[in-house]
């Protein structure tokens, strides 16, 4: 008797894990997502899924492709291309990187507002941002040392900002890693003499101003139309073509009730 | 449909190539999706593939340093059969009482050599090279087959493998390029003075300015020559190649100049007096000996002058000078038996190194020479024991050459003649198979060559010489262990592979 309790007992714990993971959904990566996007984006879709439930990581885009190649994520966030590194790695595990575009995002040049400096080159951004030029007077300020604000090495805005804007040199050495774009935003507006980076949905932080950039400003307008020079396509990777709950959660986000809150999070559409 | 078919076509293209052509697509994608041919989406499909092709074939395995904005690896493999021999004298006269006389002196090789390298260029007009060589000496890179005397046969006790280049350097200034570190020679020069296995170390600085002439109409062009492409292939500062059209006439004014750190004096400052010269060096014994480093420095300024059809004439005079003594070359040279092969006192050469080259029946022919003259050559004579030989102060060579070795089936053929008074060069730094090394020789040489494909090459090499004065040693240290080299002949057939 006490042997058919025991296995009803277990019977149900089994079957209560395996109808809590069909409904769960494990996403891991960019900060630049992860932080206002998909939790958002993972509130409507609950809402018309009830009993979904999310588990969202947002570390940097890094650690979301990494969780793909591992196994421990459906959908990785990433604010960049999977490198060349992270593919080979994960063919080699009999994986396969799946890219889909999500959003567009323009990464901002953000100083401080009480800055009087109207606006900088590609040029002046990049010897900023690689120490070259240390001081506002150089760009066209009133003078001050620059204090550069960076984002950890796992992000992906990181090595995006690097690529796009830096010419893939290294960052000042001066320069302050932060854990995300709202802390970069938090500083900078701090410090009068702070200059940083953050994705389209940070700029609108307070105490920050962003700056044209060859007289082109990140608006949906100039990053749809890729005229922006800092634009960048955001990402959920997947391995191979999504399935399931993944490939409900995608659709979702593509389609245009996803696209919506894109726009109301801050981030460009994809249409 | 329009649409479709570009879209293939990027995605063939894309899908055919390397990662170099993955760069290329990614940029004809970019167009493809502003033209509005493509959408983002497909763009991102299709850059995935050819980031996962890149990242699963070989080339896409490697990764080079952001600052790396060229890399070529490069090398050569040599097979090489090699006879050599020496005579010792043939009479009581010069032959310094030593047995044997008129015996040959003969050794047969079978060796091989490696040299492998890279080179590139780096962000803001800096370059870099490193070569690995087999063999840890200075004038040769070969090994030969079976030469350890322990190990039991096809030991590896002499296959090292060494660094036979590492140096960096700059080409921010146009028409400028500084070098240091164990570099490729950057001097213009010949086997009589050189031998080309050698890699100098220290610093050298080599500018170069090209100016055209219209023959008809005067006026100059000045044209810029040392920039990052101007770096020769084989990493050597030669003068540029032929004149192209439509220039009528072309002047390479060039000036190399070099500070090669020729030995390391260690310690420069000993505890105690300095050390002295050992017995058996004649005169010197007991002398203090200076504790400096050695160095070299070289001073060439030149020109290149090419007409049209490929004629050219090039000279590049060269001042070469010593400055302290080192601690392995402060004894003062000899050149006789027994006695110092390897001094560096009392050189100051001034050497001036030629060349005519033309083309006839589109076949390149040239006629090439050099002087050398050791102006400080009466002291070393007189240094050495022999005032009355002063007058071995000066070398030269003149040979020709008919062909070149580039192309699959190129061929070329070269013979000169090449005097070395014994007091007139370096011993240190002379070819060590033309004449083994050695001053104090004058005989003649022939190479053949030719190209069984645009990467292999058979090459056979022959020379003969004579002792120039038969009251004197021949100086240096060669492979054939006999002194004076009263006779020497060398055989050499070489296999090459060049990639």
């Amino acid at each position: 008797m006490k042997f058919k309790y025991l296995a009803l007992s277990l019977a149900l714990l089994v079957a209560g894990i395996a109808g809590a993971h069909a409904d769960r959904l494990v996403i891991k990566g960019s900060d630049t997502l992860g932080a206002k996007l998909v939790p958002q984006l993972a509130e409507q879709f609950k809402a018309q899924h009830p009993g979904t439930t999310f588990d969202i990581a947002a570390e940097g885009s890094t650690t979301g492709i990494a969780a793909i190649i591992d196994g421990t994520a459906q959908i990785g966030m990433s604010s960049r291309r999977a490198k060349t590194s992270e593919v080979g790695a994960a063919s080699s595990k009999g994986k396969h990187m799946k890219p889909t575009i999500v959003a567009f995002d323009g990464i901002g040049v953000i100083v401080n507002s009480a800055n009087p400096i109207k606006s900088l080159t590609k040029k002046q951004v990049e010897q900023i941002f690689t120490g070259e030029v240390t001081d506002w007077s150089a760009v066209g300020g009133s003078g001050g040392k620059i204090s550069v604000y960076t984002r950890n090495t796992s992000s992906g805005t990181y090595s995006d900002f690097k690529e796009l804007a830096m010419k893939k040199r290294d960052y000042a050495s001066g320069s302050q890693k932060m854990a995300g774009n709202e802390q970069i935003a938090a500083e900078v507006g701090k410090n009068p003499n702070g200059v940083g980076y953050v994705g389209m949905a940070y700029l609108k932080a307070g105490g920050i101003k962003a700056m044209p950039i060859d007289g082109s400003v990140p608006t949906a307008k100039s990053v749809q139309a890729h005229s922006y020079p800092y634009w960048r396509p955001t990402f959920y990777y997947t391995d191979g073509d999504p399935s399931g709950l993944a490939k409900e959660f995608v659709d979702f986000t593509v389609g245009p009730g996803g696209q919506r809150i894109v726009a109301q999070v801050g981030f460009v559409p994809i249409k | 449909m329009k649409k479709l078919t570009l879209a293939a076509a990027a995605l063939c293209l894309a899908l055919g190539g390397t990662v170099a052509r993955a760069q290329d697509a990614g940029a004809l994608l970019d167009l493809l999706v502003k033209k509005k041919l493509i959408s983002d989406q497909e763009a991102e499909e299709v850059r995935g593939e050819l980031v996962k092709e890149a990242a699963t074939t070989s080339a896409g395995k490697w990764k080079l340093s952001t600052p790396i904005t060229e890399l070529e690896l490069y090398g050569d493999v040599r097979l090489r059969y090699e006879y050599r021999g020496g005579r010792l004298p043939s009479n009581n006269s010069g032959d310094f009482g030593q047995d044997h006389l008129n015996d040959w002196y003969e050794r047969h090789r079978e060796r091989y050599r490696l040299r492998v390298g890279l080179r590139g260029t780096l962000a803001d007009d800096w370059f870099f090279g490193l070569r690995l060589e087999t063999s840890a000496s200075n004038r040769s890179t070969n090994v030969t087959f079976g030469g350890e005397s322990s190990g039991g046969p096809f030991a590896k006790g002499d296959d090292g493998i060494f660094v036979g280049q590492a140096y960096f350097g700059y080409t921010g200034f146009p028409d400028f390029k500084f070098t240091g570190g164990r570099m490729p020679q950057p001097l213009i020069t010949t086997s009589m003075l050189w031998d080309d296995d050698i890699n100098p170390e220290g610093l050298a600085q080599q500018w170069k300015h090209t100016f055209t002439f219209d023959i008809g109409g005067g006026g100059g062009e000045a044209v810029q020559s040392y920039s990052k492409g101007g770096y020769s292939k084989d990493g050597k500062g030669v003068v540029a190649a032929a004149a192209s059209e439509p220039f009528k006439l072309k002047l390479d004014l060039f000036v190399n100049t070099a500070q090669y750190v020729y030995d390391d004096e260690n310690p420069e400052n000993p505890i105690g007096p300095n050390p002295t010269v050992g017995s058996g060096n004649g005169n010197q014994t007991g002398q203090q000996i200076p504790t400096t480093d050695a160095f070299m420095l070289a001073w060439q300024a030149g020109a290149r002058l090419t007409f049209p059809n490929s004629v050219y004439i090039q000279v590049a005079p060269t001042l070469y000078n010593y400055t302290g003594n080192g601690d392995s070359f402060n004894i003062h040279y000899v050149g006789d038996p027994n006695t110092n092969q390897i001094g560096i006192n009392s050189l100051l050469v001034f050497d001036v190194p030629a060349e005519i080259g033309w083309k006839l029946w589109d076949m390149p022919m040239r006629i090439f020479g050099e002087f050398a003259d050791n102006i400080e050559g009466h002291d070393r004579a007189q240094a050495a024991g022999h005032p009355d030989h002063t007058g071995q102060h000066y070398a030269w060579m003149l040979g020709g050459a008919i062909g070149q070795l580039k192309a699959k089936h190129d061929w070329e053929i070269r013979a000169w003649y090449q005097y070395a008074g014994q007091f007139a060069l370096d011993p240190n730094l002379v070819d060590s198979d033309i004449f083994d090394s050695r001053v104090n020789e004058k005989g003649i040489a022939v190479k053949a060559g030719y190209m069984v494909a645009d990467a292999i090459s058979l090459n056979l090499t022959w020379a003969y010489s004579w002792r120039i004065n038969g009251s004197l040693g021949t100086g240096g240290n060669g492979d054939i262990p006999i002194n004076p080299l009263d006779q020497y002949q060398i055989f050499q057939a070489d296999c090459s592979v060049k990639f």
